[in-house]
This record gives C-alpha cells, sequence and structure tokens, in this order.
C-alpha cells in the first residue's frame, strides 16, 4: 500500500478537499483506496452516532448496511493503527489534513519551496495546478508501505492459495539490546543501493517460488530510519506443506542477508557506527 | 578513432563517507579501460577512500564492485572487465541488511 499524504499551507478547508478528491478519484481507478481525515475536534468517537439517535454504548462501535455500506466511530486509534488496517485490503491510503513526515506529501497553499521537506512530492498553490499523473508515477517510486499482516493477506488472495497448506512467516526487528550490559540502540539506519537492490529480491524471490511446493515468496525490507523495536524485515511463504514452508523462509531471509545490497548503520545512546565494520 | 565516454561510480555506506560523496562520474576510453582502470582514476583523488578499500595496493577481498548489477568478480572478468559506455558501476562494503 502507498501512503499519501495531502496537507493544508494556508489554501484552506475547501482547496484541501478538492485536491485529495482529484487524488482519491485517480488512485481509485488503480486500486482499493483507504483515505483518513484528521479532525482534532472529534473529542468523543462515539459523539456522531449519538447525535443520530443510536446509544452504542462501547468503545468501537460498527454501524453496518445490508449490502456492506458500514460507518464507525470510537476511540484509541492512532494514525499508525489506521494505516495497520488499511494495509490489509487496500493499494493507497490518503491521509488529508495531517503532516507525515516519513511519508510522501502533497501540500496545497503558498508555503515557500524552500521549507519544505524532502518526502514533499509536490507543493502546489490550488489543485488546478497539481499534475496528478505525475502524483501518482512519484508516489508508486516510494517505499511502499507493508506490515507482516498486510503482506500475510496479499499472499493469501493469490491464485495458488487453494493448494497451499502453510503459510510461515520471519520477521527481522530492532533490538535495543544484545547483551544486559549493551549500550541500548536508539534506531537503525538503512541505505539502499536503488534498483540493484530491488532487482535482486525480484530474481531471488522468482528463484524460491520455482521450488517445488512453494506458491509464493514476499520479501519486503525497509529502508531509512528504522526505531528500536519496530520491524525492518519481512519473508513470507506460501507452500504445499511445512517443511518446504519453513526451509524456504530461512534461505530466503539468509540469502535476503546475503545478497542483497543494503547497509545497516547502528545508532546506540552511545555511538553510532556501519553495522559491517564491527564484523570485517 | 577513440572517443572519450563517460562512466559513473556510486559508493555506499561508510566508503560514501570516506569519500565525501555518493557518485563521481569519470570520463574513460571505452576501447581500452577496464574496471580496474575505472577504480585506479577513483582512487586516484581519493586517498582516504583509497586506504579503506586498498590493501598492498590490492583492493581488500570484503570490498564489492559491481559492474551494472554484476558481480565483477564472480560474473565478469573481475578487475580486467572491459568498460562500456554509459556503464554504472558500484563499490561497497559486506552487505549488511535484514
Amino acid at each position: 500500500m502507498y501512503v499519501l499524504g495531502v496537507t493544508d499551507s494556508g489554501a484552506g478547508d475547501a482547496p484541501l478537499e478538492r485536491a485529495a478528491d482529484m487524488i482519491v478519484d485517480r488512485l481509485s481507478r488503480a486500486g482499493r483506496v483507504g483515505v483518513l481525515r484528521y479532525d482534532a475536534t472529534i473529542a468523543d468517537g462515539t459523539a456522531d452516532l449519538r447525535a443520530s439517535g443510536l446509544t452504542p454504548g462501547g468503545d468501537v462501535t460498527y454501524a453496518l448496511g445490508a449490502d456492506g455500506d458500514w460507518s464507525a466511530t470510537g476511540t484509541e486509534r492512532s494514525i499508525e493503527d489506521v494505516l495497520e488496517s488499511l494495509a490489509l485490503e487496500c493499494s493507497y491510503a490518503v491521509v488529508v489534513g495531517h503532516e507525515l513526515p516519513s511519508y510522501p506529501s502533497v501540500v496545497v497553499g503558498d508555503r515557500r519551496d524552500d521549507d519544505l521537506s524532502d518526502s514533499v512530492i509536490t507543493a502546489v498553490q490550488n489543485p488546478g495546478e497539481l499534475d496528478i499523473e505525475a502524483v501518482v508515477s512519484d508516489l508508486e517510486a516510494t517505499e511502499p508501505y507493508e506490515t507482516l499482516d498486510s503482506l500475510v493477506a496479499q499472499i493469501k488472495r493469490s491464485p495458488a492459495a487453494e493448494r497451499a497448506g502453510a503459510i510461515a512467516t520471519f520477521t527481522g526487528r530492532v533490538r535495543a539490546k544484545d547483551d544486559e550490559d549493551d549500550p541500548r540502540t536508539k534506531y537503525l539506519e538503512f541505505e539502499k543501493y536503488e534498483g540493484v537492490a530491488d532487482e535482486r529480491m525480484a530474481a531471488l524471490e522468482a528463484e524460491l517460488e520455482a521450488r517445488e511446493g512453494v506458491y509464493g515468496v514476499l520479501l519486503y525490507h525497509r529502508t531509512g530510519i528504522v526505531a528500536d523495536g519496530d520491524d525492518i524485515v519481512h519473508v513470507v511463504v506460501l507452500a504445499g506443506h511445512r517443511t518446504e514452508a519453513f526451509r524456504t523462509v530461512e534461505d530466503g531471509i539468509n540469502r535476503l542477508k546475503d545478497e542483497v545490497p543494503l547497509f545497516k548503520k547502528e545508532i546506540t545512546v552511545d555511538d553510532e557506527f556501519w553495522v559491517h565494520e564491527s564484523s570485517e | 578513432m577513440t572517443t572519450a565516454t563517460a562512466i559513473e561510480w556510486k559508493l555506499f555506506a561508510d566508503l560514501a563517507e570516506h569519500a565525501g560523496t555518493r557518485t563521481v562520474t569519470l570520463e574513460i576510453d571505452p576501447e581500452t579501460d577496464t574496471v580496474g582502470d575505472a577504480l585506479d582514476a577513483l582512487l586516484e583523488d581519493q586517498p582516504d577512500l583509497a586506504e579503506r578499500v586498498l590493501d598492498g595496493g590490492e583492493l581488500r577481498s570484503q570490498i564489492n564492485v559491481l559492474r551494472n548489477g554484476a558481480d565483477v568478480r564472480s560474473q565478469e572478468d573481475g578487475l580486467e572487465t572491459q568498460l562500456e559506455d554509459g556503464d554504472e558501476l558500484a563499490l561497497f562494503p559486506p552487505v549488511s541488511g535484514g
């Protein structure tokens, strides 16, 4: 799932909404689109339903229609929580009205260009200036958002899933300490050889998928900053039986670590260093 | 007749830090120049980087050289590999993903 922020920089609500609508319309032609509207005035998640005459009385309330249409309200959800659930079923998520420094974004308004962060795809004075096709191709050149759950959901949708009795996964995450006395790791920063890393991951997926009894392989590795406790890498294998599923997951992560040009810098509370230097 | 053409080096991780840059463009002669010649030309202006990647004048075995995504040691003719116009060369330490 690709995540795109649409934020207001002095344009006001109506131009912001129009820009978001234009982008959502275009993305809807390519896949399922989730829209997250940030509104700080929502103070009581259940108030909307109460106002329409219902007394929900729960922390999460769904109102369901006969044909699968629905609305929902609730409490205690962050933007990250919503993205996690959208990633299970959407190809795109558009976040309107809240800055997301770590995701690509479109800015509407007259803020000067030199104030903009690197993650901004384009900044326009008004929605009419938007080159939607350029926004979509720039968005699709960014790193997609995936989680272990979204990758498992994706592989289950594979047509070959009807022959698969096993899904095995590996998740690599940032550990704060290897030993009790180690200085805490704050985060890791990954650099990728653009193009070549993706080619090698795709070739590795294809090679593993060619194995007897293996019906699907997904490899996903984050780049940039990954904080202590967060996931770095996932390997997901769809297979006929557990033996080839386990074997392929293990070979997949080992070969990814050996063959894909990714470079890891570790930043601890005391120090920072390239991880390969400590083992050369 | 030979015409000078260009190739690009890409540097990664601490090698980019030693060089103070991530990319270096060099003019080469595709009729005669090899990957080794491009490496010599790269390191000529980069004493810090040279010290990092060379050991007794030889390229350290842990340092990887790719030409257009292919490992020159295992998939091509090593540093003797002939260059072509527009080649992308990459120099990097052991990979450390995951």
